[in-house]
């Protein structure tokens, strides 16, 4: 692989937002680790290793209740399944790249390394520019648990709870503009989010997001034109 | 460290990795066209909108109002000056303000 180093700074540059969202939910996860009587090295571990924000939340959680690991791995999996579907939208976009370096990026794949990835409007598809993001966001989400790990109630509770919306907002900044150009598309995304809300009520809400997920694209590829969408397969 | 941390830890990172990677190794790029092509883009934005909404109604805490608030002020800002900087910081202020005076 042949570092770009202008993608990589875009990369990086791109993913700040998400960096700093990263970082009250990092801050959550430490305190909620904490609960947990997990040392501070367990906890950055974790983050190291699983960098997944619901996971972790949920895995701490459950220990603190008491659950047993297999019965944690298992509602782990469950959890991160839908990484198989952005996964698939991630490396379908990305140019052609060693296996190593593709083994490599996977651990980068979040829900929003995967959003800001595949709806970049310029050409960046390169390894270079996903390891900008994988990067900053990485680097956000590992250093924000220790942190948190060592120096407890980093944040006020109110500005903690204030930036718990940044990630949320940054799925919004790229969704509104498109749904903008196209009616279809508009309600195609509304009437996703109402499936998921319906789905959430009768099932586990990791199921519920890749049930709508899926249900909306198969009912969009018959109702929706997508002539000047970005991400192009 | 706890033996049982450590083997939770290695379990998890089992689990989350398989499903990232999956497709990094099984699919070499497949020239896709038509229905399929058409709903592979489409996922993005599916799963955006599924991972907005209701997740942003619980994102402020106890109540829902900072949430709302913060999600209308991203949805206004983006529909007018989609720059993610800017969306981010305006839902925040919204968020923020919501729960200081609610």
């Amino acid at each position: 692989m042949t570092m770009d180093r202008a993608q990589y700074k875009a990369g990086v540059l791109d993913a700040i937002p998400v960096g700093l969202g990263f970082l009250p939910i990092a801050f959550a996860y430490a305190a909620a680790a904490s609960d947990a009587s997990f040392s501070a090295i367990e906890t950055t571990l974790m983050s190291l290793f699983v960098f997944g924000g619901a996971s972790q939340m949920m895995a701490v959680g459950m220990l603190a209740g008491g659950a047993a690991p297999f019965m944690i791995v298992l509602a782990t999996l469950i959890m991160n399944l839908r990484h198989f579907i952005m996964s698939t939208c991630v490396f379908n976009r990305m140019e052609p790249a060693a296996a190593p370096a593709k083994l490599l990026m996977a651990h980068g794949v979040t829900d929003e390394s995967f959003a800001l990835f595949t709806t970049e409007k310029g050409q960046s598809r390169s390894v270079s520019y996903f390891l900008g993001l994988f990067s900053l966001t990485y680097f956000a989400w590992v250093s924000g648990a220790a942190l948190g790990a060592l120096v407890l109630d980093v944040l006020p509770p109110l500005l903690a709870d204030s930036l718990g919306i940044s990630l949320y907002a940054v799925f919004i900044a790229i969704l509104a503009p498109e749904a903008k150009k196209s009616v279809r598309l508009m309600l195609l995304v509304i009437g996703t989010a109402c499936l998921n809300f319906l789905l959430r009520q009768f099932m586990d809400p990791s199921w519920a997001l890749i049930a709508a997920t899926l249900g909306g694209a198969a009912v969009g590829v018959f109702t929706v034109d997508l002539p000047e969408l970005a991400a192009p397969v | 460290m706890r033996t049982e941390i450590v083997l939770l830890i290695i379990g998890m990172a089992v689990v989350t990795y398989i499903p990232r990677a999956l497709p990094a190794v099984l699919l070499e790029k497949i020239k896709l066209s038509g229905r399929p092509e058409k709903f592979l883009r489409l996922i993005p934005y599916t799963a955006m909108s599924a991972l907005i909404f209701p997740g942003i109604l619980t994102s402020g805490g106890d109540t829902m109002l900072p949430g709302i608030a913060g999600g209308l002020a991203a949805l206004l800002i983006a529909l007018f000056k989609p720059s993610v900087p800017l969306v981010v910081a305006g839902a925040v202020a919204a968020a923020m303000l919501t729960s200081i005076f609610f």
